[in-house]
């Protein structure tokens, strides 16, 4: 197990070298060269950028190399645009805002996905399934910054007929601002992990090994938790990684709509104002931080299967 | 019965001769695809989902010939307006000018007594608000009675009846004496209902007492502009005071007047050209790249597998604004090239990872090795085994590739990073929508409904074909 | 037409039917079934697959899934030791009806009074569960034992199934284990509460040919020490001939013959049970043989014929067998009456007026000599 997660460190590191590089090589891909000193709004920064860029010297390989050094040290350098302020402050402002976010709506699409998939799969065929199964498929269907507007819209008449503020509209600040755009946010994956749950549910329920916990007489309720509940879990928890990867895209519009101080509305924003440092320091810290969610996901699933914890 | 209780004949234990159908039932053998063909026809979800994806594909190659209505003409006058069948105009002098009300017999304002009064009480509101003529966009004149005392008058327009103070809407302007008591509204409206609003102000203050009517504000065209618009043929043939058809809006018009069925038609074009080329690129050269290092084996295919296992690594959307920076296109341009390129850069290993799967299951199977003992070429491998065994797949995956590649352009298009406006997709539209949703959700709606009914469509389509396609259910039944 | 004489019978089956709706209609699965079980005896049941075998012992459990199954009719009454010969009162003296029982009194049955194994035991073991946890599961819910006192019996019946170093087995997971093993663990499981009754579900199927014997034998052994009643689905004759007692044939949802071992191995009165045996390979080198294999195929459920089921397959048939199916005839046995049980075949050709036939062993009594 030790080997297992050094390796899986070992190609994260390798996977997030490769991330770098690519941004890297896209940015200077920019025609007119962006990260030429010229493009810098001031000269304060102007002259940051080249003594720290080393914008006088040659692309390849010495600003690569001193790119990569300040990547390895995890300094993502200057913002472009906001004077003074370094990549890593505004990340350091703007992560936990999605972080959050996207941890209330992970939970919220999980524990949502495997309980109504556990539901739907138990009454197969029945009034519960058609219905949760065909609000899935509204789920999968429908964009979701559509349901961000909805959500608003409801949240506005909701406040408008009660006469009193009970949800924000929009904003950021309190556990009230997180409901709406966590719920926008996991109800797309929420989807996804029902219909998983619901196939993977509906495998297990006929094996074997359900079948003979009945033939011991197990009750049913234990065995749709000790059995049914807990083998079916596993292949949802194997997409748990992309599903992450999923809401922390979708966090971009539901950060737009809300008007959310997080990480996506700083990227969408650094790319209108062509803040290239910002946009670069986003792209990497956003995939190294996939690569590790991945990566932990994969030791969770691990640590839940004894068939790989043991292999 | 007791067997022994019944009496039988001799010819009852007459043997039989064998019967030659005891050998089994047989049964007319059908190809791969006639048996997946009958099997996706039997599945009533995916036909109705069939029978959506040509709509679509008419609504956007064959809508816009009969719908001849340019997408990018704007019409000021007909700003936000709900889907209507019908319309028409009330044709207008230009530009002639409503001289008001004034009231000779009433003073324009108050004595001074009466201001330096400190127990002077608030002005009622005006009694008798009216309004003169015909109401249409152009011009809503409104009167009402003097209110004694009083130095000028507010006037407020909303649209919904006010029932505070606070909520008589936009002041459009004010007369500026007690015996001025006419207005005359000239901002373009467009038709609707109207709540407008008038209070009494003693020169030093406004009253919080108010009035208000509701205004039914028809549609109306000065003829200088219907005649530049062709919805006259010539001055002569129209006076002032007739009603003349407009070209109808079944879907409504957006926030610059344009009509929202043209627009969909025309950002159908866009949003299904990425929808449908991404993924067919994509899938094209994962399949060759899967099929190429799967065939390979070795080291060739762990290599091409590790590049495939970094470009799944990248952050998918991040990545994909990346591009479209880099290829140099900035904030607010459209860029459909660099969304298509950045799809296909982005979007080809995980084909190629199912086709290389795919090859490794089916160079083991046995038909495969029989044929390759029997002495069969590797081409001929390739084009009588592998490919027609992995093309289920293949399509399968395509069919569910097309509504990512169009959720994809919607989504970066809705937060400014796709196709931006003026050029209607899908996305963009539903972006500009968005900003309109609490007045007119119409023009949020109607995208979003495209939308979700492409994604739908093709989902259950795919779902369908899966079904249909996969050899493992050609058993049962 | 009850089974019952004087033998004392730990299960009695009487008239069982069973159905499945499927989308092509309704499988007529299991057809007015009838057999008993004696006490401390080894029951085979016998046939080709999909002749509803499973279906009958599945239906005992309570394991059939409904929808889309359906038992329609029958009854099975599970019998405790001493209740008297069987057959000497109805149901309520010391007997209990398993067919229709409820959910929460079957589980009170499964797994502590009757026990069951299955084919493959490689994938009726929970795969995230450990192996002792699986058997303490049974334990606590039949003996309320705690987690502790479980593991500790587990233990002790992992080393009766001949487990070796079993503290450090009932802590590893199924993937750790050799199918033969697993099979070893399933009987563990399954005898966790000493049942009266062990139905083992072709147990032998998935495993190698050396591990099937080692199986065999540790049901025999613990069949004499427990003295439980076992029923033995199988297809393999070698089987049946190794550990039964008492056969019943099955075919196309019927049982066609039923007997003692010798009876149906030495005095077969069905053209079927005759099929199966030359159809089976003997390892006797004395008896070597041509295998005849049955030809055809058996007939389609869905809609079952009227008659016997083996008509369209069997080498004599005649007239009569095309329209009706009759009543077991009792075949002429004159000494093994007090010792093994009935011998019963369901074919006309037991009938006074058929036909002599080569190699089938018929009822004399009343036969008309031609």
């Amino acid at each position: 197990m030790w080997r297992y997660t050094l390796r899986r460190l070992i190609q994260g590191v390798i996977t997030v070298w490769f991330i770098a590089t690519a941004t890297f090589a896209a940015m200077h891909m920019v025609p007119g060269d962006p990260l030429g000193s010229e493009r810098a709004t001031t000269e304060s920064i102007r002259q940051n950028l080249e003594a720290r860029y080393g914008l006088d010297k040659p692309v390849f390989p010495d600003q690569y190399l001193i790119f990569l050094g300040s990547m390895a040290r995890g300094d993502f350098g200057i913002s472009f645009t906001q004077q003074n302020r370094s990549v890593n402050d505004i990340i350091r402002e703007a992560f936990p805002v999605s972080a959050q976010l996207g941890l209330l709506a992970v939970l919220f699409a999980a524990l949502g996905g495997v309980l109504l998939g556990a539901l739907t799969a138990i009454n197969r065929n029945r009034l519960p399934d058609v219905i949760i199964m065909f609000l899935v498929i509204l789920g999968i269907s429908i964009p979701s910054f559509v349901f961000a507007a909805l959500g608003q819209l409801a949240v506005v008449r909701l406040n408008d007929w009660s006469g009193q503020s009970l949800l924000p509209v929009a904003g950021w600040g309190t556990f009230q601002h997180m409901l709406l755009p966590a719920l926008v946010l996991g109800l797309g994956t929420m989807a996804f992990l029902t219909r998983l749950m619901r196939s993977s549910m509906l495998e297990v329920v006929n094996t074997d090994y359900v079948r003979t916990a009945r033939a011991k007489g197990v009750p049913p309720l234990r065995v749709f938790w000790r059995h049914q509940l807990r083998n079916a879990v596993l292949p949802v928890i194997t997409v748990l990684g992309p599903a992450i990867a999923a809401i922390t895209t979708g966090g971009f519009v539901v950060e737009l709509v809300f008007a959310i101080p997080g990480l996506g509305r700083t990227f969408v924003e650094a790319v209108q104002q062509l803040d290239y440092t910002l946009i670069m320091g986003t792209t990497v810290f956003y995939g190294a931080f996939l690569v590790l969610m991945v990566i932990l996901v994969d030791l969770i699933y691990g640590w839940v299967d004894p068939r790989v914890r043991l292999s | 019965m007791s067997n022994q209780a019944r009496q039988l004949s001799a010819a009852d234990f007459s043997p039989v001769s064998l019967r030659p159908d005891a050998q089994g039932i047989a049964r007319p053998s059908q190809s791969y695809w006639q048996d997946a063909w009958r099997r996706l026809r039997r599945n009533r979800r995916a036909i109705a989902s069939l029978w959506i994806v040509i709509f679509l594909l008419a609504f956007t190659l064959i809508g816009p010939l009969l719908w001849r209505v340019d997408p990018y003409a704007q019409n000021l006058d007909r700003i936000s307006q709900p889907p209507s069948l019908a319309a028409q105009t009330l044709l207008v002098e230009r530009g002639v000018q409503w001289e008001g009300v004034t009231l000779d017999d009433w003073p324009a304002g108050p004595s001074q007594a009466w201001l330096a009064d400190p127990e002077r009480g608030e002005l009622p509101a005006p009694e008798g608000f009216e309004v003169v003529g015909d109401p249409h966009t152009l011009s809503v004149r409104l009167t009402w009675q003097p209110v004694p005392h009083a130095a000028g008058y507010q006037v407020y327009r909303n649209t919904y009846r006010p029932t505070a103070i606070n909520e008589l809407g936009l002041p459009l302007g004010e007369t500026w004496a007690g015996n001025d008591v006419g207005y005359e509204d000239q901002l373009a409206l467009t038709p609707s209902t109207y709540w407008y609003s008038i209070t009494a102000s003693d020169g030093l203050r406004e009253s919080e007492q108010f009035v208000s009517i509701p205004v039914d504000v028809q549609l109306a065209t000065t003829i200088d502009s219907a005649l530049a618009r062709g919805l006259i043929p010539s001055r002569d043939a129209a006076q002032a005071g007739d009603y003349v058809a407009m070209p109808a809006n079944p879907f409504g018009t957006d926030y610059l007047g344009r009509d929202m069925l043209a627009r969909l038609m025309y950002g159908a074009r866009t949003s299904l050209f990425i929808g449908i080329a991404a993924p067919l690129l994509f899938v094209f050269f994962g399949t060759v790249y899967g099929a190429f290092a799967g065939f390979a084996g070795g080291r060739t295919d762990d290599f091409m597998m590790r590049i495939a296992d970094f470009v799944i690594a990248l952050p998918f959307l991040l990545f994909m604004i990346l591009i479209r920076v880099a290829s140099g296109i900035g904030p607010g341009e459209s860029g459909i090239m660099p969304l298509l390129l950045a799809l296909v850069v982005l979007s080809w290993p995980a084909t190629a990872r199912l086709v290389r799967g795919q090859i490794l299951q089916i160079r083991e199977e046995g038909y495969v090795q029989a044929a390759r003992l029997l002495g069969a070429r590797d081409h001929y491998l390739i084009l009588r085994h592998m490919l027609p065994n992995t093309l289920g797949v293949i399509l399968v995956t395509l069919t569910f590739a097309i509504p990512t590649a169009i959720f994809t352009e919607a989504f970066l298009s809705f937060i400014g990073m796709g196709v931006a406006p003026p050029v209607p997709s899908w996305g963009s539209m539903s972006n500009e929508g968005l900003k309109s949703m609490l007045n007119s959700p119409h023009e949020l709606f109607f995208p979003a409904l495209f939308i979700s009914i492409t994604v739908l469509a093709f989902n259950m389509l795919g779902d369908g074909l899966r079904d249909a396609l996969d050899a493992r259910m050609r058993s049962r039944e | 037409m009850p089974v019952k004489e004087q033998h004392d019978y730990a299960l009695t089956v009487d008239n069982l039917e069973v159905e499945f709706d499927t989308y092509g209609g309704t499988v007529h699965a299991v057809r007015d079934v009838s057999f008993g079980l004696r006490r401390g005896k080894t029951l085979a049941i016998v046939g080709e697959s999909g002749c509803g075998k499973s279906v009958t012992v599945q239906a005992l459990m309570g394991l059939i899934p409904m929808p889309p199954g359906r038992i329609t009719g029958g009854s099975a009454r599970l019998r405790s030791a001493g209740s008297g010969p069987a057959g000497s009162g109805p149901a309520g003296s010391g007997a209990t009806e398993l067919i229709g029982l409820r959910e929460r009194e079957l589980n009170r049955i499964r797994g502590n009074r009757i026990g069951m194994i299955f084919q493959d035991p490689m994938t009726s073991l929970n795969p995230t569960m450990r192996i002792g946890d699986q058997i303490v599961e049974t334990l606590r819910v039949h003996r309320g034992m705690s987690i502790r006192e479980g593991f500790k019996e587990a233990e002790r019946l992992l080393d009766r199934v001949r487990i070796s170093e079993a503290r450090e087995r009932a802590r590893q997971y199924p993937f750790e284990f050799s199918g033969g093993m697993l099979q070893r663990v399933m009987i563990a499981v399954a005898l966790a509460c000493s049942p009266e009754v062990l139905i083992a579900d072709e147990p032998t199927t998935a495993l190698d040919v050396t591990i099937q014997a080692q199986i065999l034998d540790l049901m025999q052994a613990l069949q004499r020490e427990e003295g439980m009643s076992i029923i033995l689905i199988t297809h393999d004759l070698g089987v049946v001939a190794r550990m039964a007692d008492d056969v019943a044939v099955m075919y196309a949802g019927q049982i066609v013959e039923s007997g003692s071992v010798e009876a149906i191995f030495h005095r077969g009165g069905h053209p079927y049970t005759l099929g199966l045996r030359r159809a089976t390979p003997s390892n006797d080198p004395e008896n070597r043989q041509q295998l005849e294999p049955i030809e055809g195929s058996p007939p389609d459920l869905f809609h079952p014929p009227v008659g016997c089921g083996y008509f369209a397959r069997c080498p004599h048939a005649m007239q009569i067998c095309e329209g009706s199916m009759p009543d077991p005839f009792d075949l002429h046995q004159p000494s093994a009456a007090a010792e093994g049980i009935r011998h019963s075949a369901r074919c006309w050709l037991q009938h006074a007026q058929a036909p002599r036939t080569a190699g089938l062993n018929q009822n004399d009594a009343g036969r008309e000599e031609p």
